[in-house]
């Protein structure tokens, strides 16, 4: 299977690319919870560079592809986007134990992306940002 | 797969709000829309999840704000029933303690009942 997507950075473009993902991935044949897990990291992933790749228009068109490839062992997914350099896994990992009042709301979406995926790598390609997931089949 | 919000009339300070479909990016703000003017006068928010089938960051962010507001005057944000796909970014996340996720709505009540006895008595709260 080889599956590859591209929109808009536009939050309202997000929705449609997450259904056309898992639509594929049904039809693949691929069992609920790794559909569920794609899910979930797209829209971690897409939603940050939707937010942070913003360079205030200098680029009149920017775009994020997805490109997923299936093979014995996993997913192995591609996130690439032109937006300004962004690595979204330079962040310390959040506080979960902390009480509830002094915990941030925010910051969640990386840890998950990260517990999620058997690896996920970020280089910056120019004028790309792309992030390498692989998620396990099994 | 829209997000379903089904919110209960509360009683004695208890609210049961049922949600269903999706509680993510896009749909997060209808969700806090419609609970934030719910918030001030709410000792405990019953979430029962039977329904809902994923969540991402933006529906826990939700479910934290929710979580702030409640502990702000000692009330609880209680989890009923979570599917699978929601269960493991609970665990993830730590976004609800464990002993607040109910599988049954009987154990829910029964908690929910014990918390009131103890708001009647005047205990202080033994976290």
């Amino acid at each position: 299977m080889r599956l590859r997507l591209q929109i808009p950075c536009e939050r309202t473009q997000l929705g449609l690319l997450l259904d056309s993902i898992e639509q594929s991935l049904l039809e693949h044949g691929i069992a609920r919870e790794l559909r569920d897990d794609m899910r979930l990291i797209a829209e971690e992933v897409v939603c940050n560079a939707i937010e942070h790749g913003d360079d205030g228009g200098e680029h009149a068109q920017r775009r994020i592809a997805v490109d997923i490839a299936r093979d014995d062992d996993g997913l192995h997914v591609e996130f690439r986007d032109n937006g300004k350099p962004f690595d979204p896994l330079d962040h310390d990992p959040p506080e979960l134990d902390a009480d509830i009042l002094d915990r941030p709301v925010g910051g969640l979406g990386v840890h998950l992306v990260r517990e999620l995926a058997r690896s996920v790598r970020y280089v910056r390609e120019e004028p790309y940002n792309v992030l390498h997931v692989v998620l396990r089949t099994r | 797969m829209e997000l379903q919000i089904h919110i209960d009339p509360p009683s004695n300070g208890s609210q049961r709000i049922a949600l269903g479909g999706r509680l993510d990016t896009d749909s997060y703000a209808e969700f806090d829309r419609q609970l934030e003017p719910l918030l001030p006068g709410m000792q405990s928010l019953l979430l029962d999840l039977s329904e809902l089938v994923y969540i991402s960051s933006a529906g826990i962010r939700s479910i934290f704000r929710a979580r702030k507001a409640l502990a702000g005057h000692s009330g609880k944000v209680l989890v009923l029933n979570p599917q699978p796909q929601i269960q493991k970014v609970f665990d993830v996340v730590k976004a609800v303690p464990l002993n607040e996720i109910f599988s049954s709505a009987a154990e829910a009540d029964a908690y929910l009942d014990a918390m009131q006895r103890k708001v009647l008595r005047g205990d202080e709260d033994e976290d």
